[in-house]
């Protein structure tokens, strides 16, 4: 007898085997010059999924998002909002204001496979790290730009970030209710995660072409355009000449859609988005006579605004009318799709996000336990992971430099006392928890020998 | 405007003020490779993927990121077609074709298999023997049923990357308990966190307070991205080793797996977030404020932003009592409320002209002066999508191309991707039922019905 599917899936991707399986991206080198929260995620991916990632930060300074956090709320003296942005890095202090500096880098480049920054155009060629210099040193290297409004057009040199992307690219105007004053952004900065994984996906594209035809490239990776690539606001009013706005919280795609009260005070998300997931919703209902309505037996009729309104208002009086627990045991009965409106407590004690590798509790040498985001993709063979989380800035000056650069601890402490190298101040965000003994640290110390 | 840009771009390109910089022409060359994609090669030409998305938009756009990058990309879909062409905002079409089926048809060749058929799956079969990458939709196990699942398509092709995308995933207790549950992209937006962020202050009137969808299919180009990446990392590992595997998505994690705030927030503050209407979580003033003729940003970061930003708008006289970040980063409600008034009564004063000058010549000041604690107020105009279209900047990089077809026309869609040597780009869109059959049907050797 053939076996049970899943008992098959379950072992394909059971999550204790996950460390002793192989990583694709094993022997890629990174150089990550990006900062806050765009080209760090990108570059996690990279990380993720096995290629050495080396972020370059300045001393004494940092990246941004190291001191940032929502609500001034920090934890072990680090933003814990931090630690799933740039979890597996290898983190140098290096001022690329220093000829030196940029010397180093510029080693470090010649190294790479990849190199991702995300300043406003042209900053990294004033400081000579641009594509321009690296690619006649490591014609092979694959090099991301990534900005609000990318490389060229005449908007170019504008800074931005998630809010500004987001209002630019017309993502900010389309969430909300019609007919108020209040436009919605997206939160938790999806104008830039999404654009990252983006770019990350720009740069697999790269690493595949690089593998067949020996090339490198550079990439312009351009925040606002990734998400208009989002809408189908332009080929909607293209078409029909109008313009779709806000939809509140119905999905004018499907029909009948909505996020509606149950009787128990939850929220539900209700979507209706087959004809024959319509049918069993009418059973769910006991509403025959809608069933046989011929303006909402076929989608396109049911689509229709009146009619999608008309059957929304169906819903949300059904919804009341039940607790959520029920609701969901009926949709599941009778296969439409209807799920609970789930908080940042439910989602971090979901017991099915756990064992699906989606959280994960993970116990770090530095920080101990946090539960962070598992990888955007699981893959049976050579699945992501996560091998510690941050590190305060300048931790593995020693063990890059010597390792990969292959200084000496005298040349290092000499660009030391130059300040062309070096860690944290006293900020929050940069120095390590007060309780780890950095004496007895092997990998800051470094001097040679064991892997990371 | 045009002097201001000038000046602008002098000082924000520190590369152009070096006296002397050399390989300025590089620079130069290399920006202007980026702006075409006329003769270059497409990275993912050698690969073909199968497209079996059913009813599910995450499918439908994984399939097309990998078209736009040179993919041969087959979508089957059964005889009477993908339930996913009637999707579409209000039911708009063109030629009954929805928009979103329309705006992911990129590139890809439209054929129909019946798969519950034993001759759809022979012929799936010799498709698969050819394919690099196959990703479906359907309900977790519904293709092993039909005896064209992992397991088996794996015997056919070592090589096989099977990209599965459903709301829970082909693996866990709960995948298997909810594997009949259909995708949406609102169920999955509210089940990731998403929606439970969205939405007016607690105090404001039903439903505006209630959960709201980000208005557009956040979760499915979510998902999509993923599924891509990971599809694409295994397609990188089987180049160098000739190994294929199984890529598995759950759309109903999405957004909590893209943004990843949510589980740590949770985990470490043990209580949820509300939603927050225009403010922001993290800093205020952090959001698009009303002006009198549409909606500006003004976001301040650092301190010396927010200085900026006092001076500009006139409101100097309260910097005191909110001199730092921490100050301005509060989770006491009343406080950021009492800020973002202050603000919001200063923008409403001005047009976004007025705000927008003021700004700019303000941070091209700051930026040339040696002082370097100036702050760097930045600003933009929210747009709507009809007015994005009208921008100078998207035409001259573009963002829009508009693709002929015979029976669709003229149609508009968004692309991104620009690269030096492989860029991503829109070739052609086929979205009738069945159009491309006969080139596939003989490139393939596939046997036709009676």
């Amino acid at each position: 007898m053939t076996e049970d599917y899943f008992n098959f899936t379950d072992k394909l991707f059971a999550r204790e085997d996950i460390d002793k399986k192989a990583e694709a991206l094993k022997g890629i080198r990174v150089l990550d010059l990006s900062h806050m929260i765009f080209g760090p995620t990108a570059a996690k991916t990279l990380a993720q999924y096995g290629a050495e990632v080396i972020k370059v930060e300045v001393p004494n300074q940092g990246d941004y998002w190291r001191g940032g956090t929502y609500w001034g709320k920090y934890w072990k003296h680090s933003n814990p909002l931090w630690h799933f942005i740039n979890p597996g890095k290898y983190f140098v202090g290096i001022d690329v204001k220093k000829p030196k500096g940029k010397d180093l880098i510029l080693r470090l480049a010649e190294k790479a496979d990849v190199i991702i920054e995300n300043f406003t155009s042209g900053t990294v060629e004033a400081w000579g790290i641009g594509y321009s210099q690296v690619s006649k040193i490591n014609p092979k290297v694959i090099y991301a730009s990534l900005s609000t409004y990318g490389q060229f057009g005449p908007r170019r040199y504008a800074p931005g970030w998630d809010l500004l992307a987001q209002g630019a690219s017309g993502v900010l105007s389309v969430t909300g209710h019609p007919d108020t004053d209040k436009y919605f952004k997206v939160p938790d900065f999806f104008g830039d995660f999404f654009p990252a994984y983006y770019a990350a996906m720009l740069i697999f594209i790269a690493l595949n072409y690089r593998e067949r035809a020996g090339e490198g490239q550079y990439i312009d990776g351009c925040q606002a355009e990734i998400l208009m690539r989002t809408l189908g606001h332009f080929t909607y009013h293209d078409a029909t000449g109008e313009s779709l706005g806000r939809t509140g919280n119905m999905d004018p795609s499907t029909s009948p859609s909505g996020i509606f009260k149950t009787r128990d005070g939850k929220f539900v998300a209700v979507a209706i988005a087959t004809d024959k997931q319509f049918q069993s919703f009418c059973k769910a209902l006991g509403r025959d006579d809608l069933a046989q309505n011929d303006l909402y037996k076929k989608a396109a009729s049911r689509l229709k605004r009146e009619n999608a309104l008309a059957l929304n208002k169906v819903l949300e009086e059904w919804v009341i009318t039940i607790d959520v627990q029920e609701l969901a045991g009926l949709a599941r009965k009778h296969r439409f799709a209807a799920a609970e409106v789930m908080d940042d407590v439910q989602i971090s004690q979901d017991k099915w996000r756990e064992e699906r590798g989606s959280t994960i509790l993970f116990e770090d040498d530095m920080y101990k336990k946090l539960l962070v985001e598992g990888p955007i993709a699981m893959l049976s063979k050579t699945p992501g992971r996560i091998k510690w989380l941050t590190r305060p800035l300048g931790y593995h000056n020693r063990y890059v430099f010597k390792k990969i650069l292959g200084l000496t601890e005298d040349q290092i402490k000499d660009l030391e006392k130059e300040r062309v190298v070096g860690t944290w101040d006293y900020r929050v965000g940069q120095r390590p928890p007060i309780y780890h003994d950095l004496s007895k640290d092997k990998i800051f110390n470094y001097e040679g020998g064991e892997d990371h | 405007m045009k002097e201001v840009r000038t000046i602008k771009e002098r000082i924000y390109s520190r590369y152009l003020q070096k006296k002397g910089a050399s390989g300025l022409s590089d620079w130069k060359n290399i920006l202007t490779q980026l702006t075409t994609s006329e003769g270059k090669p497409e990275a993912l030409d050698d690969m073909m993927v199968l497209d079996l998305s059913y009813a599910n938009f995450s499918g439908n756009i994984t399939a097309s990121f990998l078209a736009e990058a040179g993919a041969e990309v087959i979508k089957v879909e059964p005889p009477e077609g993908d339930p996913s062409r009637a999707m579409s905002p209000y039911g708009a079409n063109v030629k009954g074709v929805g928009i979103p089926y329309l705006m992911e048809s990129r590139n890809k060749r439209q054929i129909t298999l019946d798969l519950e058929s034993t001759e759809g799956q022979e012929n799936l079969k010799r498709l698969v023997k050819r394919a690099d990458i196959l990703i479906e939709t359907y309900a977790p196990g519904q293709m092993d049923a039909w005896g064209i699942g992992y397991r088996q398509l794996r015997e056919l092709n070592p090589g096989l990357i099977y990209i599965a995308i459903s709301p829970y995933g082909h693996y866990t207790a709960k995948g298997r308990e909810m594997a009949e549950m259909p995708w949406t992209d609102l169920t999955s937006q509210a089940e990731s966190g998403l929606a439970a962020l969205i939405g007016d202050l607690p105090d404001a009137p039903e439903p505006y307070n209630w959960p709201t969808r980000a208005g557009f299919y956040a979760a499915g180009y979510t998902s999509a991205v993923g599924a891509a990446c990971g599809g694409l990392v295994a397609s990188f590992f089987k180049r160098r080793t000739g190994e294929g595997q199984m890529v598995d998505i759950a759309t109903a994690d999405a957004y909590a797996s893209c943004v990843g705030f949510p589980p740590t927030i949770g985990y470490v503050w043990k209580k949820p977030r509300l939603r927050y209407g225009t403010l922001d979580y993290g800093l205020c003033p952090y959001g698009f404020f009303k002006c009198q003729d549409g909606y500006v940003a003004i976001a301040c970061f650092r301190d010396q932003d927010f200085r900026a930003a006092l001076k500009l708008l006139g409101q100097w006289k309260i910097e005191e009592e909110w001199k730092t970040l921490l100050d301005r980063i509060t989770d006491d409600i009343d406080k950021v409320k009492e800020l973002n008034a202050v603000v919001e009564k200063a923008v409403g004063k001005y047009t976004y002209k007025q705000i927008n000058e003021k700004f700019a010549s303000y941070s091209v000041k700051a930026a040339g002066s040696k002082w370097r604690g100036g702050g760097l107020p930045v600003t933009t105009k929210m747009l709507t999508p009809d007015e994005v279209l009208q921008e100078e900047h998207w035409i001259t990089r573009g963002t829009f191309p508009k693709i002929a077809h015979p029976s669709f026309g003229l149609v508009t869609l968004p692309t991104t991707g620009k690269m030096t040597k492989t860029p991503l780009r829109v070739k052609w869109i086929s979205a009738n039922i069945g159009e491309d059959n006969d080139y596939v049907f003989e490139k393939y050797g596939l046997v036709k019905n009676k």
